[in-house]
């Protein structure tokens, strides 16, 4: 099997080639978790941000930090040529561009192979081939990988839709073909709801992709959704770093996710595993990917999907097997082969991660923007927090609602669940709303805790969910303490504009 | 001193008894609790309750504090301050009267012109908040008198971006003696 390799040339001819300078194109807790890797590596690190995130964490922790200016992601995050731009300034010799935005872009991955910077992900082909899911879809298909019923072609056309709609029969899923994240997509029942789904469909795509081109699959009702990591280096060497269930979603987009899946069995795990790799070897795979599968209750397993970047949900994996994921994206972009065998590719526990976003779950997980009043993070033994956000933060309106990434591990599946319980009671997020005491009540209920984890899980448990306020009488003491103890030092006009005042005002009679 | 607490939805009476340096005795209706406290910072109290150790952490003012114990927020007001600034409840089951976003947002797509004629339900505006798109309905049947904002412009809750002239109404059975005040 031969790779495209040429963006990698320059590094591979070194052989041990490293990058000196990594431009960061994204924004919050992933821009920040890439740096930190990179910092670790000796790496140089250039951030960009738009007016909307001057004091976003990533800006902070960068090197250097060049502004993109309008917080519209189209004229920022989005913008292809000033992001170019920012690289030949900075002198990088690398972009990476995290998961959302530009990550799965074949044109800029493109752009940045004719520039003669290297892109950290696959070559701008194979983006464009397993990005276009329709295609994808084919790819699969003629290598055996078994893919859900449904179309192999984008469509536009609402007539051809509905059509195609009949012929896969309801319910169906219209899904976007540059898509991921859930963005773009729909459950449609019956025929009479499908034509303003699909435009609905189609602008959120639009918007968030750039690309408005949908297509349908047969909606499964009741499956596990349950991925792949997989590794592939320019020499052919593919490995998988075992599986995630992120079965646990809201408006399709994953909120929990743990390794291992409640669901594998050693014998599953070898079948798909297979099937993940050779998904990654049919297309020609370079770097880290997911493989995406959803697996039905009765054992037959589907491929949904390659993402080709980072997940989200990587530190699980990280957590179990000890790969840092992002080191081995940047060695595979610099040219250098996999230091790691699947023999030697061991899972250690369990971990799970709780996506905390700024949303309010007891009102359908509405967006709920803000200013972040206060934050206190948990810590102990096996937790770790991708965070993007501080005390002081104002959470922009523009971006995705994501905060922060709450990630545990432990000997096993029951300790780990009571870790992630106890390390989100520790989590204090004050001035927007989180889904922190959502997620408590997801681990404490007896379906997760079973492992009964499908895709319909929170619509069939917690259809109509408002948290469990066990503790009035504390809270109505903490009120009135909080009314009758003054709060610390702090001029009387100032205190509710949260700004501090100045030494002269706060020492009081200090001296020198 | 008493308190009326509104903590949620529940009231909940309170007669503080005695009050010391980070100490205090508290009534709720009629049991007496002690509790001993020390602020750690504006945000977050460490409390003794009965010899039981808890922190609340507290952000807002006296018309409404968020408390969050251990995990969970609870919404916390004096209801004798609040009884005249009582908003209506939240959430996609109570009825909007006007067409104004339920978080701030940015608009996308205006879908009616000055003029047009719109019945109940009818999508108006489309607005985005991270990346999440929701659509605006005609809260009642009527006419558009106005758009107040164009496409791209950044929005808050309250701001009505479209006025809906309402129908003449027909005396029916519906009691309705909000809508048009």
């Amino acid at each position: 099997m031969s790779y495209d390799i040429n963006t990698n040339a320059k590094f591979s001819d070194r052989g041990q080639g490293m990058f000196k300078k990594i431009l960061v194109a994204n924004r919050g807790e992933i821009a920040r978790r890439i740096m930190n890797t990179c910092r670790e590596m000796g790496i140089k690190t250039v951030a960009l941000y738009s007016d909307a995130d001057r004091d976003a964490v990533h800006v902070l922790e960068a090197d250097q930090a060049l502004c993109l200016g309008d917080a519209e992601p189209a004229a920022s995050y989005l913008n292809i040529d000033k992001i170019i731009a920012a690289a030949r300034e900075t002198g990088a010799d690398a972009i990476h561009p995290g998961y959302g935005f530009l990550a799965e872009n074949a044109d800029f991955a493109e752009r940045c192979e004719q520039e003669g910077l290297v892109f950290i992900g696959p070559p701008s082909r194979v983006i464009s081939e397993l990005g276009d899911k329709t295609i994808a879809r084919q790819t699969m298909t003629k290598s055996g990988v078994p893919v859900i019923p449904g179309m192999n072609h984008p469509e536009s056309d609402p007539e051809v839709l509905v059509r195609e709609a009949d012929a896969i029969g309801y319910p169906v899923l219209i899904k976007a073909a540059a898509g991921g994240g859930g963005k773009g997509m729909r459950v449609v029942a019956s025929a009479d709801e499908l034509h303003d789904a699909c435009i609905s469909a189609s602008s959120e795509a639009a918007g968030a992709f750039g690309n408005g081109s949908i297509y349908l699959e047969k909606y499964l009702t009741r499956p596990r959704h349950i991925e792949f990591q997989i590794l592939a280096d320019s020499h052919g060497n593919v490995v998988h770093l075992l599986e995630r269930e992120c079965s646990i979603q809201r408006r399709h987009q994953k909120i929990i996710e743990e390794t291992p899946s409640p669901a594998m069995t050693p014998e599953l795990r070898k079948k798909m595993g297979d099937a993940a790799i050779a998904a990654a070897q049919a297309s020609g795979y370079v770097n880290a990917g997911t493989v995406e599968f959803l697996l039905d209750e009765d054992g037959s397993f589907y491929f949904l999907e390659v993402n080709t970047r980072l997940q989200v949900e990587h530190p699980i994996t990280e957590m179990t097997t000890g790969i840092d994921i992002v080191r081995c994206q940047l060695e595979i972009a610099a040219g250098n082969p996999l230091s790691i065998d699947q023999k030697d590719i061991k899972g250690r526990g369990h971990a799970i991660e709780c996506r905390i976003y700024a949303e309010d779950p007891g009102n359908d997980f509405f967006p709920s923007p803000g200013k972040i009043v206060f934050m206190k993070e948990p810590s102990g033994p096996g937790i770790r927090n991708d965070c993007g956000i501080y005390s002081g933060f104002q959470v922009p309106v523009e971006y995705d609602p994501i905060l922060s990434k709450l990630i545990v591990a432990a000997e096993n599946r029951e300790e780990a669940v009571h870790r992630m319980i106890e390390a989100l009671r520790e989590y204090v997020i004050l001035g927007v709303r989180t889904p922190i005491p959502f997620l408590i009540d997801v681990l404490r209920s007896e379906a997760f805790r079973k492992g009964e984890t499908f895709t319909d899980f929170i619509g069939c448990h917690f259809p109509d969910w408002k948290p469990e306020r066990a503790d009035v009488e504390t809270a109505a003491i903490a009120y009135i303490i909080d009314e009758l103890a003054g709060k610390k030092e702090r001029p009387v006009a100032d205190n509710r504009g949260g700004g501090y005042g100045s030494p002269w005002q706060t020492l009081g009679n200090w001296r020198p | 001193m008493e308190y009326r607490l509104k903590v949620d939805d529940t009231i909940i009476p309170v007669e503080v008894k005695k009050a010391e340096t980070n100490t205090m005795t508290l009534s709720f209706d009629g049991k007496a609790r002690n509790v001993q406290y020390s602020r750690i910072s504006d945000n977050q109290i460490h409390l003794i309750i009965d010899g039981v150790g808890t922190q609340a952490f507290i952000a807002g003012d006296g018309d409404e504090k968020t408390v969050i114990l251990r995990g969970v927020p609870y919404e916390v007001r004096d209801a004798d301050l609040s009884r005249q600034t009582r908003r209506g409840k939240r959430g996609p089951s109570a009825m909007p009267r006007e067409v104004t976003p339920p978080t701030p947002s940015i608009v996308v797509r205006i879908l009616v012109a000055e003029g047009d004629r719109v019945n109940k339900g009818d999508a108006v505006i489309v607005v985005t908040a991270m990346k999440m798109e929701t659509t605006l309905t005609a809260p009642f049947d009527g006419t558009v008198t106005k758009i107040n904002v164009v496409e791209g412009d950044k929005v808050m809750p309250g701001q009505i971006l479209a006025d809906i002239e309402k129908d003449e109404e027909e005396p029916t059975e519906e009691q309705d003696g909000l809508a048009d005040s």
